[in-house]
């Protein structure tokens, strides 16, 4: 079997992150779909009922009286964020476990994975088009899934990318991985996406975040802000090790994005205070 | 050994042997390191951002989250843990970027020169900085040797 075969193996032993999450994602894709059915499935998981009313009594959500019933925290939550919250409560290890292949320690990956959800959620202000914060948000958590995959078919050569890296051999961390075995981290997150059935947006969202010219016109508002996004946690110090850094801004940015550079300092130190208070909510999981 | 850890906008100065100070990784964030030999006292500041004038709230509540209040409230603190003036060792590093030719928001390279302005004002300059590059950087003094080693994933360690 060689590296691309063993890696396509590893896609599909790979378990679904959140059940949960996932059931309640394939009932929004339903234009017609009743918030009931998602306030049911909510309900039925009570880590989850606990998460959402949390996060719906933190100062960025809860507007006057304190929220005690599902049914009122998923409205001002909204469908897509219980999604993402959903993915922050489960007991899955895929974002706790340290990425060997990127140098990067145990909980690294889950920092930087909720810096960005939180980035994209604050980044999707500025859109010119306007789209879901929930879906930013849940897009912001899943982007970087497919390194937990390639991991460990990059350990014991990271000296061999960064040196890439740093003689200009290649133009990103990302096309040294695809030197190095044939494939990058977004494009096996792509693949995990499409085994999982995620929706289109997210999937694209997975697969075009270094690349969002790439991507389909009607999500690239969505592939730009997790795009920001993500080079947003690694500027204020979450990256998932080695790689860090090691991205390029696609300067089209500005096309789907208005944000000038004083807004830029002003969202670091949002994002930043947004991440210490949602961290406090979802400290570690998977242990 | 004893472990201090320093955080995002926050500074510590200690003169206690057999203790190491940390700051981890360092995105477009500065560390300033200030060694004093008199006092064999040492200080570190985590600077995030540029200028205070962007939020003066929360400048008061966690000066060292900007340059320009870090500065001031780490020199204070040293002259409280026994600097008495003069000679100060500084050391910076940090304040790296992603990779943008355009440098649309280049936050660490804005640190660094505002760090450096109000080091200026305390007639203080760095002897030593690692600064810019694409790169994620931790830093870490072991008091009891006045050594300053700089680290990054996939790099190793260095001394700065």
């Amino acid at each position: 079997m060689n590296v691309l075969e063993a890696i396509a193996d590893r896609v599909e032993q790979e378990p679904i992150p959140s059940r949960v999450a996932f059931d309640i994602l394939r009932i929004i894709e339903d234009e017609n779909h009743s918030l009931k059915e998602v306030i049911q499935l909510t309900t039925n998981d009570a880590a989850l009922t606990t998460e959402v009313l949390k996060l719906a009594n933190t100062a960025t959500y809860r507007r006057g009286e304190p929220v005690s019933t599902v049914n009122r925290a998923i409205l001002l939550l909204g469908e897509m964020m219980v999604v993402g919250v959903a993915i922050c409560a489960s007991s899955s290890i895929v974002f706790n476990c340290p990425l060997n292949g990127y140098e990067s320690a145990d909980g690294e990956m889950w920092d930087h994975s909720l810096r960005t959800a939180v980035a994209a959620r604050v980044v999707s202000r500025f859109g010119k088009k306007r789209i879901s914060s929930g879906l930013a948000f849940t897009a912001g958590l899943l982007h970087d899934i497919g390194k937990t995959v390639i991991s460990e078919f990059l350990e014991g050569r990271t000296s061999e990318l960064v040196n890439a890296c740093e003689e200009g051999t290649v133009a990103d961390y990302l096309e040294a991985e695809r030197k190095a075995v044939g494939t990058d981290h977004a494009e096996v997150g792509y693949k995990l996406a499409c085994k999982w059935s995620l929706p289109d947006s997210l999937s694209v969202a997975i697969r075009d975040h270094h690349v969002p010219a790439r991507a389909e016109e009607e999500y690239k508002s969505l592939v730009y802000t997790v795009h920001l996004a993500d080079l947003i946690a690694m500027i204020g110090g979450a990256g998932t090790g080695v790689d860090s850094l090691a991205y390029s801004l696609d300067d089209h940015y500005e096309d789907w994005i208005q944000i000038t550079k004083d807004d830029f300092a002003l969202l670091l130190m949002n994002v930043e205070d947004e991440f210490i208070s949602i961290k406090n909510l979802f400290p570690k999981q998977g242990t | 050994m004893k472990i201090v850890y320093v955080g995002v906008g926050e500074y510590a100065t200690s003169n206690t042997g057999g203790v190491l100070v940390k700051t981890l990784a360092l995105g477009s964030c500065v560390a300033v390191v200030a060694l004093d030999r008199v006092s064999r006292s040492v200080g570190l500041l985590h600077v995030a951002l540029p200028e205070s004038s962007i939020n003066p709230k929360r400048a008061e509540e966690r000066p060292g989250m900007f340059a320009d209040t870090g500065v001031d409230k780490l020199i204070a603190s040293m002259r409280s843990a026994g600097y008495q003036g003069g000679e100060l060792i500084i050391k910076l590093a940090g304040g790296a970027s992603i990779m943008d030719p355009n440098n649309t928001f280049n936050i660490g390279k804005r640190n660094v020169l505002s760090i450096r302005k109000c080091l200026w004002r305390h007639k203080l300059g760095a002897v030593a900085e690692d600064v810019g590059g694409n790169i994620s950087r931790s830093v870490s003094i072991d008091i009891s040797q006045g050594k300053v080693t700089v680290s990054s994933p996939g790099r190793g360690e260095w001394l700065l």
